[in-house]
């Protein structure tokens, strides 16, 4: 049966000169150039794709586009497999692989099928009602019995191979559809000089011009789209994008487009990306998106070979293609009478029942004229066919059309059934527009816009060509009129097409004598009639509510066959106008989006960009292991040999103690600052006392945020009489700046102060130990290293093989230290004249890890304690509070909470038995012996080996500190299951005085 | 993405800018004597209307400028901005 | 009331279903109640619930503008937790939880409250510390919470990103394994049900546009639905408070702010727990029906539009990548946004106002809607007894002159920084 459900016209868009290879449930296949999966297995009379999900039902295709909410399938393995793709949207390539999803074993015998035979005791929202007793089973049994049976395809589990590409682009017109109306609007604008863009979905321009029999001026409509396409190819300021789906309209006209770039290329370059997702910013928007045919709800409507009928007529039309060979057409108004057409045209005759009593339309004359007789007045009451169906249950309406007066059964292989149309108004109600509802055509269609967004042609609800074509050109010229001074406009050519009478309002048939089959209106979702009915009758009467109770509309296809469907059944059942009923609010996306699209290339290791020192090479020659601070990477140890971490910690810290370390500091945050004001507003930003600082020396700055809490601290030294050079934390650098720009444009606009980070263009390198002097004095033989040449917080400029320096006499060690600045480009030389200088010193590198020792050995304040959460005197910060003048955040500090005499303050601690290491984040208590909720002192916040007095030490941040020192007191860390009696002592553990630095 | 119009640089996209909230809170003078009450309206207390809204926005990945953009908080429609010593046209 | 049961499904099973009653009632406002609720939400249904549960107070309305569950209670992300590090909000989820544990019996409707563990990544040692601060914190609480190391998470998840080029690597994590989700639309409609049941009118489409205020005290409330008198007033409207608070001359330390969320399409179970990135802004877990539920931050600018905008998609969605990259061929189905009232510490406010009669639950910044019990049951009492509960004493107006403020993020007063 290989294609034997191809039609021997080759009008279509297919190559039967190309055969296409594929597998679908593990037998091969073949199709054409130009299919989709879903053409081709139709093709091969293959209707079953896969289950319904809740009921496991057996399901085929609905559709042809973007629309189907059935006919989903798991494509590729390994790590190219992807779930719940709509068949009717893969374009057919050599190879390609695919299977049913949500069924076990096969899709022809699923087990899950069970959950349809019991279907009835599963109504909508049953699982509110049940799985409540015992209160144990739920967690236990059922709900993993629910979860097993979760999800349609399957994720894969290896990263994705793939690339996903970023584009941004920007127009004054973009079209969004390539039907009638978006061509003539695209023609229109672009010949007026506008930068057009032409978004179109499928692989093909056209539109519904591809499957009318229409005319435009001497052409037919397929010749007179690809005519118009051809035109807008030759013209500059034109980009054509076909795979491209606007998903998104989100404020300020952004919209957002996939482009499927290279799924459909069977050997496609490593270089193409799979997929492309375009920011368009555009000036004015045109949403020609035209309509979605509309289902009608009857028995067992849901059955593989049921379909719409615009669908069939497209397989037969596009991709030459036979959705069966003993159609029933079932309509409720003229449109589908063009399929039975295109059916006859293939020596096929279709029967047609017609809900209407009677219709003289020119298609259905057309067809009573070629000997077809029309079943009016009747409707489908049900059908059968388990895996595919076999034949349908004819009804003759009664008067009132509720119920049918008598019933034949008819053989079929298949349906194909139009509720007529609904506009796809998605991108103007995602762009703001309040939609309205047009009587005539029983549909919403957007009003009253909010944003530069204007729909034409079906999806405004003009369904005849004539307007869309009307709509298209006037549209088109007048939006593009408000870009250039061209005043171009284009003529609509004369057109061709039948007309229609009115549709019926009726979306849904009564229930066959004495059955009560489902009625689908929401197909992957199983939601029919009965629970619509079921919604209602417990109260879920909000539109909303009954979306969110029924699950309607929430499937993959977000409602695009379905949402009109159920509105209309409740405004019948509540007896209320469709407008009374309101619509659920369309939600970007469109159409599902790949998230690796939507991600693209910030992924794996350029999930955000890595900053390195320009010593960083030198690290890496030297064994440093590696941390992460913020984007950074800094060395956190050197191991040497076979070290572990705390071996080399403790090496590099006491080495720093006992001899010279070397640290790269080239990360601390750097800010320029200069102007007559400058000493006024540091003396605004920091705590303390600015305004005397003299040149040539550094000072230890404390800043706050307005609510007291301390912001960030650092050394900043005086460069000349009108000049600083700031040093802020590594992690707080960019928001430092951030906050003095603030302070300076905003705040205080009269300072005048400039303010430039120079974090990238110095490299920091900090040399620390009792021999630091002696090794800068060989390094810099200039300059008088005595403290009377360089005292502790001085600074001098100097030079090193004719390299500029800037040596400033800072510590953070608590050592003898300095701080060697030269141009970021001379980092790397600069550091390894240093070490070269320094070995004959024992001068050795250390990293944050060491860094930490030393800091926290001394009591200095790091990120741990400023943790945003603490004011300066809870970090013993005290000395750094200016009384005298007013500074960001002093007001602050006198509030009641932050004046009590037991607030938590910083203190050292030290293990009773001078072993046991005090894990960070451990809390202090009182009672070893106390049950929870246990009250805490305050918690452990650095914890460290003290190389000086080779016990464990750590600072913590307990209720009323001060007056704890030399109590015994407990940390615990509960998760470690670990508790260690401790002596609280003060947290400058060694040289309180601060001698060292200043020898 | 919001296209928000730097009265220095002219139209870019919202990833340029940083938001920096309220524009209507005015920094008590330094050195003021101040009420709790009031200093805590100045730290904790801000602006939050439905509708048009006076903000500050950072031109962050540009010329890092500080400026007033007064934008609706239920459409985000942008009326106007400005320089920081400007008032709004709109 | 129907008593719901496997029982009563099958019994109704062979009737069709067509004997189920009504989940509430759709009553016309009466003239006066003892107490009005503004805000049909989770927490006003709930604080309806408790006012009639537990101080048996039932001649109560709900006024809602909408349809009831339609804010945030029905657009959060299903997370319920109290891994919190301070004392007031770690008592107060904590209660929330043993809520919970109970509430589909409670209410006799299946709020699907799923115990799959909540797991908060580290990538750092740094971090590490930090969390077991917040741990350790926990445990001495009487709070459930574990340390995982980079191993126990490769066995959890193993499809995580654990590769040498991972830009962030895992290094471990912290897991309160009583964490989970639940149902959101089903905590809506099952405290709706039962506060029906026990005499509460639930009130739709029914707009408050003004308060009648006398001499300080609360006598009625204004809406599109006519002039409805009461003596207490209870604000359950995040999102709106400051709309409403407007109208009561009230200025509130709380800022509109929009959170995006979104779901991938269903696929076959795969993530077991709830997992949050540490590295950037996202976390996920899988609904029942198989949707990857993803969130991360605020779109960063004060917003009362119920949706959002691309580029926090995009940077959620980013993160979600960077921790497990075989989501990148699932497809994003459905994005949402709800608006967030961020106070200016984090946490919320439940407490009396200066006006008599008038109390005010808010500032639920991210975390509503696991506090739905809770918060119901400290905002009933705070309403029936006119004074706080021990759990909400803390969360009062008055922190914000006190300095007794509950920061766990210590970010400081600027909410739309992540």
């Amino acid at each position: 049966m290989s294609n034997s459900f191809r039609t021997t016209n080759s009008t279509g868009l297919i190559n039967k000169d190309k055969k296409i290879n594929f597998t679908f449930n593990g037998t091969i296949y073949h199709g054409y150039e130009g299919d989709t999966l879903a053409s081709a297995l139709i093709a091969n009379g293959v209707h079953l794709v896969g289950r319904s999900f809740k009921y496991h039902r057996p399901r085929g295709f609905l559709g042809v586009g973007v629309e189907e909410p059935n006919a989903m399938v798991q494509l590729h393995d390994g790590n190219k497999s992807e779930p719940n793709i709509i068949a009717t949207e893969v374009e057919l390539v050599e190879g390609l692989k695919a299977k049913s999803q949500n069924c076990w074993p096969s899709v022809q015998f699923d087990i899950g099928e069970i959950n349809n035979v019991l279907n009835r005791f599963f109504p909508a929202g049953f699982y509110y009602k049940t799985f409540m007793w015992p209160k144990s089973f739920w967690m236990k049994i059922y709900e993993p019995f629910i979860r097993k049976a979760a999800g349609m395809g399957k994720a894969p589990l290896l990263p994705d191979p793939d690339r996903y590409e970023h584009n941004y682009e920007h127009c004054d017109v973009l079209v969004v559809g390539s039907g009638p109306s978006g061509l003539a609007s695209a023609l229109a604008a672009a010949k007026n000089g506008a930068r057009v863009i032409l978004a179109e979905d499928k692989p093909n321009f056209g539109g519904s011009l591809l499957t009318d029999e229409v005319t435009i001026g001497n052409m037919s409509g397929k010749e007179w789209a690809s005519d118009t396409i051809s035109q807008l190819k030759s013209m500059p300021n034109v980009i054509l994008k076909k795979r491209s789906q606007v998903f998104g309209y989100y404020d300020h006209n952004m919209t957002v487009m996939i482009e499927r770039v290279s799924d459909h290329i069977e050997n496609p370059s490593k270089y193409t990306p799979r997929q492309r997702l375009h920011y368009i910013r555009a000036g004015e928007v045109i949403v020609s998106t035209g309509s979605i045919e509309r289902p009608i709800s009857f028995g067992n409507n849901d059955r593989p070979g049921i379909v719409l009928a615009s669908a069939a007529k497209e397989y037969m039309k596009v991709y030459e293609t036979l959705v069966g060979k003993k159609p029933i057409i079932f309509t409720n108004n003229d449109t589908a009478y063009s399929t039975a057409l295109e059916f006859i045209k293939n020596d096929i005759e279709p029967i047609i029942v017609d809900t209407r009593d009677s219709s003289n339309g020119e298609l259905v004359k057309e067809v009573q004229q070629k000997g077809i007789s029309i079943k009016f007045n009747s409707g489908i009451a049900d059908t059968k066919g388990h895996l595919k169906i076999n034949s349908a249950i004819i009804g003759k309406l009664d008067s009132s059309k509720e119920s049918f007066i008598s019933e034949e059964t008819v053989e079929c292989d298949c349906i194909c059934m139009s509720g007529g149309w609904t506009p796809t108004v998605h991108l103007s109600s995602q762009a703001g527009n309040k939609l309205k509802f047009n009587d005539d055509i029983d549909a919403f269609v957007p009003d009253k816009k909010r944003q530069k967004e204007t729909a034409i042609g079906a999806a405004n609800g003009s369904f005849t060509l004539n307007q869309s074509l009307a709509e298209g050109f006037q549209v088109g010229f007048d939006l593009s009129n408000k870009f250039t001074d061209q005043n171009n406009p284009t003529n609509s050519p004369n057109s061709n097409e039948p007309s229609y009478e009115k549709h019926e309002k009726l979306w849904c048939m009564p229930l066959p004598s004495g059955k009560k089959p489902k009625r689908f209106i929401d197909f992957q979702n199983d939601v029919a009639v009965s629970d619509v009915e079921l919604a209602i009758r417990e109260g879920f009467r909000s539109i909303e509510h009954v979306k969110r109770y029924t699950t309607l509309g929430m499937a993959g296809d977000q409602g695009k066959t379905s949402n009109l469907n159920g509105l209309q059944y409740v405004s019948k059942i509540e007896k209320k106008i469709v407008p009374e009923v309101g619509h659920t609010t369309f939600r970007p996306p469109y159409t599902p989006v790949t998230i690796g699209a939507i991600v693209g290339r910030e992924v794996g290791n350029h999930y955000l960009p890595t900053r390195k020192s320009p010593i960083h090479t030198w690290h890496e020659e030297n064994n440093a292991v590696f941390v992460a601070a913020g984007l950074w990477q800094r060395p956190r140890y050197y191991p040497m040999g076979s070290e572990d971490m705390n071996s080399a910690v403790n090496r590099e810290a006491a080495n720093v103690r006992k001899n010279v370390g070397i640290c790269d500091v080239t990360t601390l945050g750097k800010i320029d600052i200069k102007g007559p004001d400058a000493p006024e507003f540091l003396n605004r930003v920091y705590t303390n006392a600015w305004l005397k600082l003299p040149v040539g020396k550094a000072r230890y700055g404390v800043m706050l945020r307005e609510d007291g809490m301390v912001f960030d601290d650092g050394t900043t030294s005086r460069l000349s009489e009108n000049h600083f050079h700031m040093t802020t934390t590594t992690a707080q650098a960019a928001n430092v700046l951030s906050h003095l720009e603030y302070y300076l444009q905003v705040v205080w606009p009269d300072l005048d102060v400039n303010v430039l980070s120079t974090t990238e263009q110095w490299s920091g390198i900090a040399v620390a130990g009792p021999k630091s002097r002696d090794l800068l004095s060989k390094l810099f033989p200039d300059v008088d290293m005595s403290n009377e040449g360089l005292p502790f917080m001085g600074l001098v400029d100097s030079s090193i093989d004719g390299i500029k320096a800037r040596i400033y006499r800072i510590s953070f060690s608590g050592e003898l230290a300095y701080e060697v600045n030269v141009e970021s480009n001379y980092g790397l030389y600069t550091w390894k004249k240093i070490m070269e200088v320094g070995q004959s010193f024992d001068i050795q590198p250390y990293g944050t890890e060491a860094l930490s020792t030393l800091r926290i050995e001394m009591g200095h304040v790091a990120g741990a304690e400023l943790d945003g959460r603490t004011i300066p005197f809870d970090v013993g910060l005290n000395s750094m509070v200016s009384q005298k003048k007013d500074f960001i955040g002093k007001r602050s500090l006198s509030k009641d909470a932050f004046t009590e005499s037991d607030r938590q303050t910083i203190v050292g601690l030290v293990p009773l038995d001078k072993k046991t290491k005090i894990p960070e984040g451990s809390h202090i208590i009182e009672d070893n012996s106390a049950v929870a909720p246990i009250p805490k002192l305050g918690h452990v916040s650095s914890s460290c080996w003290s190389v000086e007095y080779n016990n464990p030490f750590s600072i913590a941040i307990i209720k009323d500190g001060k007056n704890k020192i030399g109590k015994n007191l407990y940390a615990v860390s509960p998760l470690k299951d670990i508790s260690i009696p401790v002596e609280v002592v003060s947290s400058h553990y060694v040289d309180p005085e601060g001698s060292r630095v200043r020898s | 993405m919001l296209e928000i119009k730097c009265p220095y640089c002219g139209k870019r996209s919202q990833n340029e800018f940083s938001y920096g909230g309220d524009a209507t809170i005015k920094r008590p003078q330094l050195g003021e004597e101040i009420s709790t009450e009031d200093w805590d309206n100045f730290v904790y207390y801000r602006d939050n209307p439905r509708g048009k809204h006076s903000e500050l926005w950072h031109h962050v990945s540009g010329c890092r400028q500080w400026f007033k953009v007064s934008r609706d908080t239920a459409t985000h429609e942008i009326f106007d901005t400005c320089k920081m010593n400007e008032d709004f046209n709109v | 009331m129907q008593k719901y049961s496997v029982f009563s499904l099958v019994k109704n099973a062979f009737t069709n279903h067509e004997n189920w009653e009504v989940a509430w009632k759709d009553p016309e406002p009466k003239k006066e109640y003892d107490v009005i609720i503004v805000g049909g939400g989770g927490h006003g249904l709930a604080t309806a619930y408790y006012l009639a549960k537990e101080h048996g107070i039932t001649n109560v309305a709900i006024l809602e503008k909408g349809w009831i569950g339609g804010g945030n209670v029905g657009r959060n992300t299903t997370i319920l937790r109290s891994n919190y590090m301070f004392d007031s909000n770690a008592h107060f989820y904590e209660f929330g939880m043993k809520l919970w544990e109970t509430l589909s019996q409670e209410l006799n409707y299946n709020v699907m409250y799923s115990p799959r563990g909540i797991i908060n990544l580290a990538h750092s040692d740094a971090q590490m510390n930090a969390y077991a601060r917040r741990g350790n914190s926990m445990r001495l609480n009487g709070i459930d919470a574990i340390l995982l190391g980079r191993d126990d998470l490769k066995k959890m998840i193993p499809f995580a990103d654990f590769s040498e080029t991972c830009r962030f690597p895992i290094h471990g994590g912290l897991m309160q394994p009583r964490g989970g989700t639940a149902r959101h639309d089903a905590v809506a409609w099952g405290y709706a049900r039962q506060a029906d049941s026990m005499g509460v009118d639930i009130i739709q489409n029914c707009e408050v546009t003004g308060f009648d205020v006398n001499n300080g005290k609360i006598e009625g409330v204004q809406t599109s639905r006519g002039n409805i008198k009461t003596k207490k007033v209870g604000l359950c409207v995040a999102g709106s408070t400051t709309l409403l608070a407007d109208m009561l001359n009230m200025r509130l330390p709380i800022e509109a702010h929009v959170l995006q969320a979104c779901v991938s399409e269903p696929v076959k179970p795969l993530l077991h727990n709830v997992v949050t990135f540490g590295a950037g802004h996202f976390y996920c877990s899988q609904s029942d029906k198989g949707e990857m539920v993803m969130g991360g931050d605020l779109d960063g600018y004060n917003s009362y539009a119920q949706r959002g905008n691309m580029p926090m998609i995009q940077h959620v969605l980013t993160g979600g990548l960077a921790v497990f990259p075989n989501f990148s061929r699932l497809k994003m189905l459905r994005t949402w946004g709800g608006i967030m009232d961020m106070s200016m510490d984090g946490s919320p406010i439940i407490d009396k106002t200066h006006i008599e009669g008038v109390y005010l639950n808010c500032g639920w910044c991210y975390g509503g809607f696991k506090a739905t019990p809770s918060s119901g049951f400290v905002f009933a009492h705070t309403i029936a007894q006119d004074q706080v509960h021990e759990l909400n004493s803390d969360f009062n107006l008055e922190r914000f002159h006190t300095g007794k403020i509950i920061d766990e993020k210590g970010v400081g007063p600027k909410p739309w920084i992540g």
